[in-house]
């Protein structure tokens, strides 16, 4: 997997790629394909409001949705669960979903999340039981499997407790609780954090990537959220008008938009991964899958991604004394390539078996008279790469 | 005034002694209406529901139509039915007006468009994403409208009570369709306007008595429920 973002040609990318199964995800385990959809469309008013080409969902993968606000993720979302009519082919563990009992039948072996936690007007552990409730599992046992659910996601002791009386993290843990508790064959995520305070989304975050670690099911993440995508997601399918542009392993498609308006949609940020370690020294390192080792901002021991923004990225092309102290990441490398980025330049430089994006005037640029393949340093510090932990998953 | 506290007191004797009339006249007042108002609820629920949650041609016009039937006056109610029911009438063969089962058609009438608007807007007040939700959650149809209804459950309380209100008290149509004959058809409210007329007052007090007793015990149970679920909630 590649480590480094390198930026698309202006205009020259394809506007669109493959769409397809995904490959074997970053821990190589073959997962058996749940939910399919080729051809499919939410058509209305004679427009495509969503569609998905050909979308294959894994068990034991998270698939995250990407995609400014009205790109039509949450109406993808809604086909795929059988919640939207759709035209074209959807199958789930191989059978056509094409009526409405088959939606039906399709809601009942799923779960869905939403932004807002749409509690009904019972206690907790009512509301987490009404899913098992209306799948026919008796009371006793449904009543057991909530408590199961509200266990696992750590609010037991608000069981009893009606939804005004909850905060708005404690009420989004009884929807997911809720979700759980029938243990889904996909679980639907609609922007699950969006409405929720920094804090709250953190351990929400690392909690349900804990319990998705022990689970097989398929899991559909729809986010706007570069960071929490490539947190979360094992996949992640860029969409755009209604329509997915690239789809792969997260890394890969982070590190390897297709398309410009993607590119402009990650931002200019260079994508690594690699291993958090803390030695002791006060020092944080991240050790990249490439083999090169950064000191990087504060995260916790184990697999992370970094976002490294390229307007903290500094060249030079000799050693810079005055600055070693606080600049602790110096790259040796070469001038990859060099395009414009409105009044700025966009440099990218191969160091140490990556690639990284510098952000540069034209007026530095020129005093530093860097060419395309002369020698430079790319020098930043600690703090500007940000280590996101991801929870490696068990394979399916 | 002395009549006034004369009717009081002999009201109320009236009322402790057990006078048979007084009870028959409201036992039959409550089943006219009871009647009338359960059939109001289960026909009306169900029809507040398709209005509501389907989308089909001349919706608009639908909900403005049992708009307008809410506030529908009862003695227009009353003409209306009395005109299906006469002998010459669409349903004239029935022979049933003048009959308790006409009073219990016109209160139907009268009950009916409040139970179908009232649950209709508390349907339409559910957000959009609880339905969603409670399809996601694996519901069928049925399943569904009825999880909607519990959501409702107050709402849905407070449309029968206000339909009871409303049909309790009303005079005019059942006077009009059921003829206000002694014994036979009349109700609590005609039979006050009869014995306010020939000046019995006593027992038209004592019956108005009984009258507000009836509105203002569904009106407190309302409360009561309303006050609970705001507690609870």
């Amino acid at each position: 997997m590649t480590n480094a973002a390198s930026r698309p040609d202006d205009g020259s990318a394809p506007a669109s790629a493959a769409t397809g199964a995904l490959q074997p995800g970053r821990h190589g385990a073959a997962a058996a394909p749940v939910l399919e959809a080729r051809g499919l469309q939410v058509v209305r008013g004679g427009r495509v409001l969503a569609a998905a080409d050909d979308l294959t969902l894994h068990a034991g993968r998270v698939h995250v949705l990407l995609g400014a606000n009205g790109a039509g993720k949450s109406t993808l979302l809604k086909a795929l669960d059988g919640l939207e009519t759709a035209r074209g082919e959807l199958r789930f563990e191989g059978r056509a979903v094409a009526t409405a009992a088959a939606r039906l039948a399709l809601r009942r072996r799923t779960a869905a999340v939403f932004q807002r936690a749409y509690l009904l007007n019972t206690t907790v552990l009512g509301n987490v039981e009404s899913g098992l409730r209306l799948r026919g599992v008796p009371r006793a046992a449904a009543r057991e499997r909530a408590g199961a659910a509200l266990g696992l996601l750590g609010i037991t002791h608000l069981r009893e407790r009606k939804p005004a009386r909850l905060s708005g993290g404690e009420a989004q843990r009884v929807s997911i609780a809720r979700a759980l508790a029938v243990d889904p064959a996909v679980l639907f995520l609609d922007e699950p954090l969006a409405s929720l305070d920094p804090p709250t989304r953190r351990s929400l975050t690392d909690d349900l990537l804990g319990i998705f670690a022990e689970t097989a099911m398929a899991v559909v993440w729809v986010t706007h959220d570069r960071d929490e995508a490539l947190a979360v997601g094992d996949a992640v399918s860029f969409i755009e008008e209604g329509r997915i542009v690239q789809s792969g392993a997260a890394l890969d498609v982070f590190a390897h938009p297709v398309s410009t308006s993607f590119a402009t949609f990650l931002g200019l940020d260079t994508y690594l991964e690699g291993v958090v370690t803390n030695f002791g020294d006060a020092v944080t390192r991240l050790a990249l899958t490439g083999g090169a080792v950064l000191v990087c901002g504060e995260a916790p021991d184990g697999p992370a991604v970094a976002c490294l923004p390229p307007e903290d990225v500094v060249l030079f092309t000799a050693p810079p004394a005055e600055h070693s102290a606080s600049l602790r990441n110096l790259l040796p490398g070469k001038v990859k390539g060099v395009r414009p980025a409105g009044r700025l330049l966009i440099v990218t430089v191969a160091a140490d078996g990556l690639e990284v994006a510098a952000l540069v005037t034209r007026a530095a640029f020129d005093d530093l008279g860097l060419t395309v393949g002369g020698a430079v340093l790319a020098a930043f510090k600690a703090s500007a790469v940000h280590p996101i932990p991801r929870h490696e998953r068990r394979p399916a | 005034m002395r009549i006034l506290w004369d009717g009081f007191v002999e009201a109320w004797r009236l009322l402790l002694g057990g006078d048979a009339e007084i009870y028959q006249i409201t036992l039959r007042s409550l089943w006219v209406s009871g009647l009338a108002l359960l059939i109001a609820v289960v026909a009306g629920v169900p029809l507040g529901g398709l209005v509501a949650l389907r989308d089909f041609r001349g919706r608009r016009f639908t909900v403005a139509a049992i708009n307008t039937g809410m506030a529908a006056p009862p003695v227009v109610v009353g003409l209306l039915v009395a005109l299906f029911l006469t002998r010459n009438g669409p349903l004239g063969e029935f022979r049933l007006l003048y009959t308790t089962w006409a009073m219990v058609i016109a209160q139907l009438v009268i009950a009916l468009p409040i139970v179908i608007g009232l649950s209709l807007a508390a349907l339409q007040q559910l957000e959009p994403g609880l339905r969603q939700q409670i399809a996601a959650l694996g519901a069928g149809r049925l399943q569904g409208f009825l999880l909607q209804l519990r959501e409702i459950r107050v709402a849905l309380l407070a449309s029968v009570m206000a339909a009871f209100g409303a049909v309790i008290s009303e005079v005019g149509a059942v006077m009009m369709v059921g003829g206000n004959i002694r014994g036979q058809t009349q109700v609590l409210t005609g039979a006050i306007v009869q014995e306010t007329r020939i000046g019995r007052f006593a027992t038209a007090i004592a019956l108005a008595i009984v009258l507000m007793v009836l509105a203002f015990g569904a009106n407190f149970v309302l409360t009561m429920i309303q006050q609970q679920g705001r507690r609870r909630a």
